[in-house]
């Protein structure tokens, strides 16, 4: 299955958008039914049950607008990093909740992959994705894409169920990230100004 | 329409057979007492529910079971490994392995890699089905997922991804027959050579009922007790005992209500066998019923083909038929899988028509698909569509009518017994009288003008023929036991293996029971559905509960009759052969008045005082027929069809079918009619589809469209009668000729539709979208 998108922030820079979606913390917020994600050594073992117990016993640091940018920065993302996940979705007449693991495979602003998989309890999924952020007039665009390919009971559901969802769970993630610029842009231009010297 | 029925106190005795007699097995259906196999509830039963592959094709690494097991309600989880350490060798019986088919096993459960998407993993016992599936959910399977092939052209590709290591190439079977090299010579020397490449949709069978089976096992007596909806209570005995090692005498294998088998249910499945080894490791009732999902990936697909179809024709004759097919058999070869798509497909090309020469080659393929077997017609509607599309196609090339064609070519009434160069044998036919009584129900002459009017005002209206043949209903050497009772009341039992899926057997049977024993047809029962109740015989399939079942009472209930006789004779104290039976009576001949009914017989026949060798009244058959049978008939159809959106919409449906003496006519036009709407279903609707990663897009009542009654037209049935020589009642199979003779003739009736817009092919199904496609390429041409 293919998808691709372009989505519109208005009033942010690329630089912000850079650093947003370069924060774990702040994607895992933003990510519909993500349940929590955490960075893992070794993609090939990874025990979800203590990561689930020792999120549950964490609490998110701040994260832009409230979020100090150098610290954001500190923790950002890098290439070759592995990520651990565990994703509820509905989709149709099922809610499978996915144990995925994922890597990011190139980060070179403005431009960023990742590739990753994982399973529910009858369902499988790969998926090779990127994004890249072009500044326009108001502000920034993100085009993004995804190869997947989907196995077990939800792929049964064929591309008529699945690509609305794939859609709209992209875009409340984007739309959610744009929420959070907003009040960046609106709120503190000096946070503005130290972002763009960050990248 | 429709034929009207009548009461059973509305026959007359010794006048049942050919009487529509309503359905004695309705009754229990309507009003909800029927039991089907999930219905049946044992104490101590427990839930299997069986894990299957999400991938089409991977291998397993690690089956973590643990989890699943330390769940409440969980007795048990079994992967492979426990069925091996119980000595089996974890294989169940398919055509795997023949001289002509791929040395390929079928497994009761996967271990180190699964080949389709539904190939059973590991099985739960579980309390209750929820928790069993919860269960299912909680089992680690850790897969490395391999490439797949789901399509047929591809899975013979040189790199293809390979499914089975012992066969490198994908290919299950290679299979040929008929006259190879006269054949091939004929199109040397032809005028005229038609060919037609085909492509033929994968179908599902869609019984309302998924398949179900609960098992008991009683350990001290080693005695297993199975109830399952399935066509033969004998076979599954049979293959339970080979797969599980028990004495097949102590196996009891019982049909309750059969929600539709359609040769979906002849088959041995994980499912109802595993549910019999559970049993026997638990020492408790095991049931296990597929939902509708595990139904559609687990459940045998049917009828792929790709091919090439050629006629040579000399004077406007077909006087050579090649036929070069490549089939689907799935992930793996099961009962039938290399058989239907080869045998009875192949020797079945001939159709109505007199072809001295003829030569069929199939190729069968291994894909990352669900596995293939019969499905109502087994291979044979696949045949009458390669052979009816053929006919129309050479009667396009010769710039003729397609009726004009086919009449030329017909096999006469006085050349049959007629044998094909495939060796297959036709007992009787008189293929013009079916067709002349179609054109009675259709004025062929007024269509054209009015499809020539119609298309004046841009409506495209299209005319198809179907002459179909099949064969079926038992051949030579095949066996099927009878068995017959009257009891001193005077009731009558007849007991039968052949096991009721819908078709009317207890009606149709007491017909022809009834009329050799001159009883009220509400006096005799019939036995069926129970191994340990009834004599050796087949099971349901192949259009044979007629042929084979119906002649063995028949013939046993002459030799019960005989037997009476030559009690009537004792008591009477005259002669045997001075007795006469009539309706129902024996009287010494000459004087009417020295008379016994059949039931003064019975009431007498349990005496010690007889004879040793007159005692008692019972007697067991075993019937065997002088050969198959080959039911015939001529469907027309007539299609209006909207170029602009694609839609299709049948107009008429005009079925004239023969299936040579007809014991209840109401039934045989149910089962014209049943077979006709599944036949549409293919033709127009149905489809199996899998993308590229061995998912079944097309798993679920919403995505795969077995055709609703709105889409189904009036049926306009009716019959000649050419009476089959090959057994006594003279009957021919009738279950499947529905489902045969249906698809040729709605796709010729759409190119007949199309071809004033420059269409001469189509493939089904006929979805708007493809023909709207269709139409569009050709106006592009």
């Amino acid at each position: 299955m293919e998808l691709s998108g372009t989505f519109e922030l208005e009033n942010v820079t690329v630089e912000e958008v850079w650093l947003a979606l370069s924060d774990p913390v702040l994607l895992a917020q933003a990510a519909p039914g993500c349940e929590f994600a955490e960075e893992v050594d070794d993609p090939d073992d990874v025990d979800f049950d203590a990561l689930r117990a020792a999120a549950a016993d964490r609490e998110d640091p701040p994260t832009l607008p409230e979020a100090d940018p150098e610290e954001v920065a500190e923790r950002a993302i890098e290439e070759g990093d592995h990520y651990a996940a565990v994703l509820g979705v509905k989709i149709g007449s099922v809610n499978p909740t996915f144990e995925a693991v994922g890597t990011i495979t190139k980060r070179e602003f403005p431009e960023m992959h990742a590739s990753g998989e994982g399973a529910s309890s009858d369902s499988s999924f790969e998926v090779s994705s990127g994004m890249k952020l072009t500044e326009t007039d108001n502000g920034v665009q993100v085009d993004w894409w995804a190869e997947s390919d989907v196995f077990g009971r939800v792929a049964q559901m064929g591309q008529r169920v699945m690509n609305p969802v794939a859609n709209r769970l992209v875009n409340r993630f984007f739309s959610q990230i744009a929420d959070r610029l907003t009040d960046v842009g609106e709120d503190s231009p000096n946070v503005r100004d130290r972002i763009k010297d960050l990248i | 329409m429709s034929i009207e029925t009548i009461e059973s106190d509305e026959v007359e005795r010794g006048k049942a057979v050919g009487s529509s007699m309503q359905r004695r097995e309705d009754r229990p259906l309507i009003t909800g007492e029927g039991q089907f196999t999930d219905d049946l509830k044992y104490p101590r039963e427990v839930q299997l529910v069986i894990l299957r592959s999400r991938f089409g094709h991977a291998t397993i690494t690690d089956i973590d079971t643990s989890e699943a097991e330390a769940m409440d309600g969980v007795l048990a989880v079994y992967t492979e490994e426990d069925i091996l350490a119980s000595g089996l060798d974890n294989t169940i019986p398919g055509d795997g392995g023949q001289d002509h088919t791929a040395p390929v096993d079928r497994h009761l459960l996967a271990s180190q890699k699964v080949r389709y998407q539904g190939d059973p993993i590991a099985a739960v016992v579980a309390k209750d089905r929820y928790t069993g599936h919860d269960a299912v959910d909680a089992i680690d399977v850790s897969y490395e997922r391999l490439d797949m092939v789901t399509d047929i052209q591809d899975a013979l590709q040189k790199d293809a991804p390979v499914i089975h290591e012992e066969a490198p190439d994908n290919v299950a079977f290679e299979w040929s027959s008929g006259n190879a090299d006269e054949t091939l010579a004929s199109f040397d020397d032809a005028e005229e050579v038609v060919e037609v490449d085909l492509s033929i949709n994968k179908v599902v069978a869609v019984p309302m009922e998924p398949r179900a089976a609960v098992a008991q096992y009683r350990p001290a007596a080693e005695e297993l007790i199975v109830d399952l909806g399935c066509q033969s209570v004998l076979g599954v005995q049979d293959h339970l005992s080979g797969v599980l090692g028990v004495p097949e005498q102590r196996i009891t294998v019982r049909a309750p209500e059969v929600g539709g088998g359609f040769g979906v249910k002849a088959q041995p499945y994980t499912g109802h066998i595993l549910a019999a080894w559970c049993a026997m490791q638990l020492e408790r009732p095991v049931k296990w019923q597929a939902t509708r999902s595990e139904a559609f990936v687990s459940t045998n697909h049917s009828r792929r083909h790709d091919l090439t179809a050629r006629a040579a024709i000399e004077d406007g004759r077909i006087v050579g038929l090649h036929v070069d097919s490549t089939a689907d058999v799935g992930g793996y070869l099961t009962s039938g899988g290399a058989g239907v798509p080869s045998g009875a497909f192949g020797t079945r090309l001939l159709g109505q028509y007199d072809i001295p020469n003829a030569f069929v080659e199939v190729t069968g393929v291994f894909t990352n698909t669900t596995t293939l077997s019969a499905y109502r017609g087994a291979g044979r509607p696949e045949a009458a569509y390669v052979i009816e599309r053929l006919a129309n196609a050479c009667a396009r090339e010769l710039g003729e009518d397609p009726l004009e064609f086919r009449r030329r070519n017909f096999i006469e009434p006085d050349q049959f017994p007629y044998e094909t160069p495939f060796g297959s044998g036709y007992d009787s036919g008189d293929y013009e009288k079916t067709l002349d009584k179609a054109l009675e129900y259709v004025d062929y002459e007024a269509f054209r003008e009015r499809q020539a009017e119609a298309r004046e005002e841009g409506r495209y209206l299209g005319i198809g023929f179907s002459n179909y043949i099949e064969i079926c209903g038992g051949g030579a050497g095949g066996l099927q036991g009878g068995q017959l009772r009257i009891h001193p009341s005077g009731k009558v039992v007849a007991r039968s293996s052949l096991v009721e899926n819908g078709q009317g057997h207890a009606t149709g049977f007491s017909q022809i029971v009834a009329d050799e024993l001159g009883v009220d047809i509400d006096d005799v029962d019939i036995v069926a559905g129970d191994s340990d109740r009834v004599p050796e015989g087949g099971g349901t399939g192949g259009s044979k509960a007629i042929t084979m079942g119906g002649n063995a009472l028949k013939e046993g209930a002459k030799k019960l009759r005989e037997r009476a006789r030559a009690i009537a004779a004792h008591e009477l104290e005259a002669a045997t052969e001075d007795i006469v039976f009539d309706d129902g009576e024996f009287h010494v001949a000459g004087a009417p008045s020295r008379s016994m009914t059949i039931e003064d017989v019975a009431s007498v026949a349990y005496s010690g005082n007889l004879p040793e060798d007159i005692r008692g009244l019972e007697e067991t058959t075993f019937f065997s027929p002088e050969g198959s049978t080959a039911p015939f008939g001529t469907h027309v159809v007539i299609v209006e069809i909207d170029p602009e959106s694609g839609e299709l919409e049948i107009d008429r449906y005009v079925a004239i079918d023969d299936v040579g003496t007809q014991i209840n006519p109401k039934l045989i036009e149910g089962q014209i009619v049943g077979g006709v709407v599944q036949s549409i279903g293919q033709a127009i609707y149905e489809d199996a589809i899998y993308d590229d990663n061995g998912n079944l897009l097309s798993g679920t009542l919403q995505d795969y469209a077995v055709p609703r009654a709105k889409h189904v037209p009036e049926i306009e049935w009716d019959s000649t009668v050419t009476p089959s020589p090959n057994n006594p009642l003279g009957a021919k199979g009738v279950g499947e000729a529905g489902t045969i003779a249906t698809m040729p003739a709605i796709v010729n009736a759409t190119i007949d539709a199309l071809e004033p817009l420059g269409v001469d092919h189509i493939d089904m199904p006929l979805t708007q979208e493809r023909i709207w496609r269709t139409v569009q390429e050709a106006q592009e041409e």
